[in-house]
């Protein structure tokens, strides 16, 4: 399952709040215990974050803006198979959020980095992950993050936005395929 | 003339604006029942109140006080006095350990703040701040900024009494409103209306050496004073001050994230639920030290930034802390 971005609930007390109380969101977190892949793209991430699927919260960027641009984002090695092939890379996606800054106490940012749960950080073109290539202050540059068990996956950035060359980038495109892979096989 | 005579000081009108305020040598206790006239008694007092008005001034706290006119004399802003007399405690004594039965001494976390209605018939009364407003004593507003103005006296008068050995155990205020219509601390602050104690002995200092016929009242009186006259520099105190203000939207206007928000609360089978109305909070810090004019400038600020009176209504209230973690 993915769940898209794109702010049709509103989000009047925070990112995902409304959406995760839905009907269908009570369904969820059965279909993710079944070990089913759930994708949460931009305000599908906040939602599975309010919706306690994934660890932390998404909130107000630093600069109080809403921001819109292509950024370069490092991956690193995770559990979760549909990051395959993607790993240690630099990948050039674009964001389009006001609420994207990845909060969480510093434990629990302790516990991601330890449990290799952190899937996507913010960098430079260099692949340097610092200050300057943070778009919104998200903690430790988080970007995207896995469950433990590596079937939940919430990233701020569009893959799907960059899945053809016309777009701009077709790196985002590898996640739809393994995606694809992992339920035809 | 006009005279006014309490229990150990004239007030005398001199215009408009201005009084004189007589010391006597006059002191009492229990509401009156046990008096007596303790020599000089009048003159340390006086002092003590010039001095601690002073340096309240200092600190930019708005008293009645204007200058000291003779050993016994101070000249003071006329006021109507609030009939609410505010009591705040740093350690458990008197009334307070008497009407809840705790041991004297106790530390308290936080400075407590209490209201007790000014009447003596009635003995002075512990009041609520609610019954002190819907009797008309004070109104909401004057509750929020006396209490903040309150705790930052405390710190103040804290780090003053520590410097010179002595621990404030609590201390009384008293309010009015200026000619003006500011709203000021009056009457006095001395031994008569605080409690303190020897910072290493913890001997008593203050009027419960009379209370208690502990003796040498007036002596321990003076060397208050004494130490108090030997403060030639100020300490540094850092003030914080908060004002809260909340923001909400008319009732007679559409609220469509409270509404999206009141059906998710029905989809989720809460019951009796007739609206949801959202609203915003702000919290704006000060660092200095809270006053009826500071309160003012924060309205100013809700009415022409925060908010817009158009469609939103506003809710202040200050708070005073003595660091700036807290709150």
């Amino acid at each position: 399952m993915i769940i898209a971005g794109g702010f049709s609930y509103g989000d009047y007390l925070r990112p995902g709040a409304i959406a995760s109380h839905s009907p269908i969101a009570k369904k969820l977190p059965e279909y993710v215990e079944s070990g089913k892949f759930v994708i949460g793209i931009c305000n599908g991430f906040q939602i599975l974050c309010e919706l306690g699927l994934l660890p932390g919260i998404l909130t107000t960027n630093t600069s109080t803006k809403f921001i819109c641009k292509w950024v370069n984002i490092s991956t690193e090695q995770t559990s979760c198979s549909l990051l395959k092939g993607m790993e240690n890379k630099k990948l050039k996606l674009p964001i389009a959020h006001y609420e994207g800054r990845y909060y969480s106490e510093p434990a629990n940012i302790q516990r991601l980095g330890n449990n290799n749960q952190i899937a996507f950080s913010y960098c430079n073109e260099q692949g340097e992950i610092n200050e300057e290539s943070n778009p919104n202050g998200s903690l430790e540059n988080i970007a995207g993050i896995v469950n433990k068990t590596g079937n939940v996956l919430g990233m701020m950035p569009h893959p799907e936005r960059a899945s053809f060359l016309y777009l701009g980038s077709e790196d985002g495109k590898i996640i739809f395929e393994n995606l694809k892979e992992e339920l035809t096989c | 003339m006009e005279r006014y005579s309490g229990k150990a000081k004239d007030i005398e009108l001199l215009d408009e604006k201005e009084v004189k305020i007589h010391f006597r040598d006059s002191i009492s206790a229990f509401d009156g029942e046990k008096t007596e006239e303790l020599l000089n008694k009048g003159e340390v007092n006086c002092r003590t109140s010039a001095k601690l008005f002073e340096i309240l001034n200092e600190y930019n706290i708005e008293t009645h006080y204007l200058k000291s006119i003779s050993s016994r004399d101070l000249l003071c802003e006329k006021v109507d006095i609030i009939p609410v007399e505010i009591v705040c405690r740093n350690i458990a004594a008197g009334s307070f350990c008497r009407r809840y039965g705790i041991e004297i001494g106790t530390n308290f976390d936080q400075p407590l703040v209490e209201f007790f209605l000014k009447e003596d018939e009635l003995h002075d009364p512990l009041i609520t701040e609610e019954a002190a407003i819907l009797m008309n004593y004070l109104s909401g507003e004057d509750a929020t900024i006396i209490k903040a103005v309150t705790l930052a006296v405390n710190h103040i008068l804290r780090n003053i009494f520590k410097s010179i050995s002595l621990v404030l155990v609590d201390f009384k205020l008293e309010f009015g409103r200026s000619h003006e219509g500011k709203l000021i601390i009056a009457d006095e602050i001395s031994a008569d209306t605080m409690r303190l104690w020897e910072i290493n002995t913890g001997e008593i200092k203050d009027k419960d050496r009379y209370r208690k016929d502990l003796g040498d009242v007036i002596q321990h009186y003076k060397d208050i004073l004494e130490r108090l006259e030997t403060i030639t520099e100020l300490p540094n105190i850092e003030f914080n001050t908060k004002t809260n203000i909340r923001i909400s939207l008319k009732d007679s206007v559409l609220d469509p994230a409270g509404e999206v928000t009141f059906r998710s609360l029905k989809r989720n089978e809460y019951e009796n639920i007739e609206s949801v109305r959202l609203g915003k909070n702000a919290s704006i810090k000060f660092s200095s030290v809270p006053s009826e004019s500071l309160y003012k400038k924060t309205q100013e600020i809700s009415n022409r930034i925060l908010s817009n009176p158009l469609i939103e209504e506003t809710k202040l209230s200050m708070e005073y802390f003595e660091t700036s973690n807290e709150g």
